[in-house]
């Protein structure tokens, strides 16, 4: 909440954007928690011995509609191969179609550019201890931009607010900025 | 509510005075934050943590409007409403 407040008071005052990175963060766990329950390979490097849980529908064995959105997912992110979370979830094509579509706007640019959202999901993915987040948002982050410097001033924020948050939970600190999140609108 | 006593700013040594007036003017409030009370208990812990997080949240190769956003997401994903 500290730094929500923060945030507000450095430009980023419109809920807008907050919706937005609220956003970002929960469809990025959501992914996370499937992508590396059912041990999906990871798509950017090395998996190591990941072996995924649940058959990959490749494109050549893909419906007419799948291809469709495969097409759009590989467009997106630039890439040859679907991700590996998007060929787990086409067994069911309905599911698949409107997952894609909400990832794709949540991760389009808008009030926040995509380069911001990257690095939400990154530090996300990375404080949620998902190795299929880091491999993708770290890809796609670099891939947008992202600098060596600016990948360590995100590590940098990781980690202190991970200790920051540990150390206001285990001695069950109150908020004390509350009356700084005035609603926008 | 908290399980140990937060001293009141008069209650820590006055060394520390500049720390907790660059701090006001960081948030742009006029009081001390809990978690500034807490790091600066032990205040080798607020020197050298604080001297990290400043430097970390100045504006760099990202902003430090996108910084506490990404703050916020780390809090978020640890579940901590501080």
């Amino acid at each position: 909440m500290a730094h929500t407040a923060a945030g507000k008071l450095q430009g980023y005052a419109d809920d807008a954007y907050w919706y937005e990175a609220a956003y970002v963060y929960g469809v990025t766990n959501g992914i996370n928690a499937v992508a590396d329950g059912l041990r999906l390979p990871l798509d950017f490097s090395d998996s190591g011995v990941r072996r995924p849980l649940v058959k990959l529908l490749e494109f050549e064995e893909a419906s007419d509609r799948v291809k469709e959105i495969y097409t759009d997912i590989m467009a997106f992110y630039v890439t040859e191969q679907v991700p590996s979370i998007f060929r787990a979830l086409a067994h069911d094509d309905g599911y698949l179609t409107d997952y894609w579509k909400a990832v794709r706007f949540v991760f389009q640019d808008s009030h926040l550019d995509r380069l911001t959202k990257e690095a939400v999901a990154l530090a996300a993915s990375m404080a949620a201890k998902s190795d299929y987040g880091v491999d993708l948002h770290l890809r796609e982050a670099r891939r947008l931009g992202l600098t060596e410097k600016g990948l360590m001033e995100v590590v940098q924020v990781v980690q202190l607010f991970s200790c920051y948050t540990k150390i206001a939970d285990g001695l069950q600190l109150e908020p004390d900025f509350t009356h700084l999140l005035q609603v926008s609108g | 509510m908290e399980t140990v006593r937060l001293l009141d700013e008069h209650e820590f040594p006055d060394e520390l005075k500049p720390y907790f007036d660059g701090t006001k003017a960081w948030f742009g409030i006029d009081y001390i934050p809990k978690m500034s009370k807490v790091l600066c208990y032990q205040p080798e812990m607020s020197r050298t943590h604080g001297r990290c997080s400043r430097r970390t949240l100045v504006d760099g190769a990202l902003k430090r409007r996108q910084k506490e956003m990404i703050a916020v997401a780390v809090s978020a994903i640890n579940a901590c409403d501080y």
